[in-house]
């Protein structure tokens, strides 16, 4: 209970951090949000058309006011609204979230039932045709632009045999060729990762006890190693589910899926100030909440820093 | 000489000799482009592969071999640009941190935690995306994400060396405490360094590539891959190559970085590990 | 009657001769030493017993007979029953022994079940006995990780493991090296209590010939591969016959001087640091 009371007193300081720094950002960065927000609509605008949305938008108050103003608002749940759309930012984003998430999970099963079979099998036959065949394939898969892999998945899949839809959401059939994109890529680290974690354990003094004990091959590889692989491979996980969404970025402009990268892209072109915030506290949530989930599953993994813990309190 | 060095094993020498190579095309690409690769000939527009042009044209008529030489230059160049000052600014760093110890080091690694808390790509898209497009920003942008790595790199490598005997030993001759950083740490340093490094050249191609053809990266007419890919898509049906060679081009150089990365990892791990049931 | 023989028993590591035309024959309640520096071949032997033999080291010739049965032959399978049950192990490094991870109680449970057919609670109970036959307090240590319990703790853990069912020879590999001496010490009478109690064959391998003095029977000395000693303990404390024998006895260090270590046993694995 105390880890989890010290957690969220962090999870607040890091979200006003967070909250600073996208503040200092949008004041630092080139480029007049509200002469932006005027060219869209392609109309010639007078010098105090913009001084008065400057006054009404508060960009003419003194920044600590702005920051303060921001701040407030922010712990109200109030993002401001979006230059485009005028809708609430935290709508805009509500709307796209779950879209997100979808994607970033479904990839994370495809690179799950990719990896984990692959890898596995690498480490058992170490040095046979199994384990070339799969180091190539995280070589490969390490080097192949995502992007350009979705785009031929488009071209295969959708134009040529006209099976999946390239474009847009609605159905499940719409996620396949997103997530199998991002999900083949991402593999290749875990096949690469697993393996070698696998054979460390196996390396190790225990498992030369377990086998002088008389276990079956299969119980000293499921029990006793590859538990034991698991906590580096959960820990850049839990890193890697961050860059997931961040590659996701790439992968939903590509298939024009509409969950929060495409959002945030959409806004970083149009200088779409609130929405940026928006996002990126939205990211900074999410990761922070990910390395909570990471910390508490070394828990379950490994009861060494269970008990530890225990003692201290 | 030459051949000592094509044979050797030593993994200096390897990674020299392939960036030795590397440099020595890309210094001629001038000399091999065939066509001035941002002329436009639009009576010549979506040719097929020829003689004349060796992987055809695309839709501004505009020569693809070439394009894709010039290219090379553009994605390859930069990105170690982009990693040299990652370097640059992130080894110091760790040196000094992990060296001097105390309050500086426990102050830089909360700066570093904060910055390695986010997902690079993210990260590198939203910079790139505020400062403006354009390939200036994107390898501030890129920077920005990649130096944080190193840092920890060297860092954690020199902690790790310090608590060593022969330091111990070395300080007991009576060294200082610049010599010892200089003569001890740094070897120990740069292999560490050098296989980190060369798996993110390809990381860092293809995120130049990435950010490019969202379009926050280099801008049209520029020919750099990413770039060249968003606009070769749309013509996929009737000049396929416009789109295949940029990313196959992406894929092959990066897996040479990554097959050189692979073999470095190898040579550097002195755990010996043994495999199989 | 023969628990353990070995014949003319030779190892290659590629060309090189890791264990050279070795014999050995151990007797139900005997107590072999097989003393050697590291690199001596000695711990190949070991793991050679029980099918353990890292794949990079090929047998070249010879028999292992376990009670006459030439084991050499058998499957991984049949092999797996022998281990465990008729050869156990223990090793130098205690850490090694239990996975990480797990209860120790869980450790020894899975054993009993992959060997037995007994029932859980009669698994629990003989786990129980033993572990309170080594003097552990039994409750607790079955609840306990092995990252909770000192490592002298662990090795007698480990031993009550390799012992619970009596197996006919107990091969302990270096089990004290580890350990500090006073630890070595009840370690080294726990294992000769257990050898009374259940009867089995004891081969003890160590690089100290202080850790075999008191207990042993007889005694083999290896030196790059080949035994060049073996034979009664007493005789050969007394009248040593090989040059290297007599090395090893007069480097052992009377009792009121601090130990000294034997040239010969220096290896490459043991730079040390000078500090002048």
């Amino acid at each position: 209970m105390k880890q989890i009371g010290k957690r969220l007193i962090e999870l607040l300081l890091f979200l006003l951090i967070l909250s600073f720094i996208s503040f200092l950002i949008m004041k630092l960065t080139p480029g007049d949000p509200v002469r932006f927000m005027l060219n869209v609509d392609d109309v010639s605008i007078s010098e105090e058309q913009i001084e008065s949305l400057r006054e009404e938008l508060g960009f003419n108050d003194p920044v600590y006011i702005q920051f303060g103003r921001w701040v407030l608002r922010f712990f109200q749940f109030d993002l401001g609204q979006s230059f485009m759309t005028n809708q609430p930012v935290t709508e805009e984003l509500a709307k796209r979230i779950p879209a997100s998430l979808a994607l970033t999970f479904s990839a994370l099963l495809i690179l799950t039932v990719i990896s984990v079979p692959i890898g596995t099998l690498s480490a058992l036959y170490k040095d046979t045709w199994v384990d070339h065949l799969s180091r190539a394939f995280a070589l490969i898969g390490a080097s192949v632009p995502s992007f350009w892999l979705g785009l031929l998945f488009i071209q295969l899949f959708s134009v040529r045999l006209g099976w999946l839809p390239s474009m847009g959401k609605g159905t499940i059939l719409h996620m396949i060729l997103p997530s199998l994109t991002l999900g083949l890529v991402m593999a290749a680290v875990y096949v690469r990762l697993l393996r070698s974690s696998l054979l460390e354990s196996l390396g190790q003094d225990f498992i030369k006890s377990a086998k002088a004990r008389g276990l079956s091959s299969s119980r000293i590889f499921f029990f006793h190693a590859f538990r034991h692989s698991l906590i580096p491979v959960i820990t850049v996980l839990g890193v890697s589910l961050g860059s997931l969404l961040g590659g996701a970025v790439i992968i939903e402009v590509l298939f024009a899926y509409p969950g929060v990268g495409k959002l945030a892209v959409d806004a970083i072109v149009r200088r779409d100030y609130p929405v940026i915030q928006g996002y990126i506290l939205f990211m900074g949530l999410f990761v922070v909440t990910i390395n909570i989930l990471v910390d508490l599953s070394y828990r379950f993994l490994n009861p060494e820093i269970r008990l530890k813990e225990l003692d201290r309190n | 000489m030459i051949q000592t060095l094509l044979l050797s094993r030593n993994p200096y020498r390897v990674v020299i000799l392939v960036l030795l190579a590397l440099s020595v095309i890309l210094m001629t690409v001038p000399v091999l482009v065939p066509f001035d690769p941002n002329h436009v000939d639009m009576g010549n527009r979506l040719q097929p592969i020829s003689v004349e042009h060796l992987l055809g044209t695309d839709h501004l008529g505009r020569d693809l071999f070439s394009r894709i030489l010039v290219g090379a230059q553009t994605t390859v160049g930069t990105s170690i640009f982009v990693l040299s000052i990652a370097l640059l600014i992130g080894i110091p760093i760790g040196l000094i941190s992990g060296y001097i110890g105390g309050r500086i080091d426990r102050m830089m690694m909360r700066v570093v935690d904060a910055f390695l808390a986010f997902p690079d790509y993210l990260v590198a898209i939203v910079l790139s995306g505020l400062l403006g497009p354009g390939m200036i920003n994107l390898v501030i942008a890129i920077v920005t994400v990649k130096w944080v790595g190193y840092t920890r790199l060297v860092r954690s490598t020199v902690l790790s060396e310090k608590q060593k005997d022969y330091i111990a030993g070395a300080k007991i001759n009576g060294l200082s405490s610049f010599q010892i950083l200089l003569k001890h740490m740094i070897p120990h340093i740069l292999g560490n360094v050098m296989v980190l490094a060369t798996l993110d050249i390809g990381k860092i191609i293809l995120m130049i590539a990435a950010l490019s053809y969202i379009g926050l990266g280099a801008q049209p007419p520029s020919p750099e891959w990413g770039a060249m890919l968003n606009e070769g898509k749309s013509f996929f049906y009737n000049a396929p190559q416009l789109m295949i060679i940029p990313g196959l081009s992406i894929m092959i150089i990066v897996f040479i970085f990554n097959l050189l990365g692979d073999y470095l990892r190898d040579r550097f791990d002195v755990k010996d590990q043994k495999g199989g049931l | 009657m023969s628990v353990l023989k070995i014949e003319n028993l030779t190892i290659k590591k590629q060309e090189e001769t890791i264990v050279d035309n070795v014999c050995i024959d151990i007797k139900a309640g005997e107590w072999l030493a097989l003393v050697g520096e590291s690199g001596s071949g000695k711990s190949v032997t070991a793991t050679v017993i029980g099918g353990l033999l890292p794949k990079a080291l090929k047998i070249e010739s010879g028999n292992i007979l376990l009670e006459n049965q030439n084991i050499l032959n058998l499957n991984e399978r049949a092999f797996r029953k022998i281990r465990g049950k008729q050869i156990s192990y223990i090793f130098q490094d205690y850490q090694g022994a239990f996975s990480p991870f797990i209860k120790i109680g869980k450790q020894f449970d899975e054993m009993l079940a992959s060997h037995t057919t007994w029932k859980k609670r009669e698994r629990v109970e003989l786990t129980l006995h033993m572990l309170d036959s080594v003097n552990l307090s039994a409750q607790q240590v079955y609840n306990n990780y092995p990252f909770q319990l000192s490592g002298g703790q662990v090795q007698r853990a480990a031993i009550a493991i390799a012992t619970i069912l009596k197996p006919k020879l107990l091969i302990a590999d270096e089990p004290t090296t580890a350990l500090d001496s006073l630890t070595s010490l009840k370690v080294l009478e726990l294992i000769y209590n257990l050898k009374e109690q259940t009867g089995c064959a004891v081969l003890f391998i160590t690089h100290d010939l202080r850790h075999v003095k008191k207990y042993a029977n007889n005694l083999s000395i290896m030196l790059r591969g080949k035994l060049v000693e073996y034979g009664d303990k007493k005789e050969i404390v007394e009248k040593p016959k090989h040059e290297y024998t007599k090395q090893l006895l007069s480097a052992i260090p009377p009792l009121r001087n601090s130990p000294t270590r034997l040239l010969t046993i220096n290896t490459e694995k043991e730079k040390e640091v000078t500090i002048v």
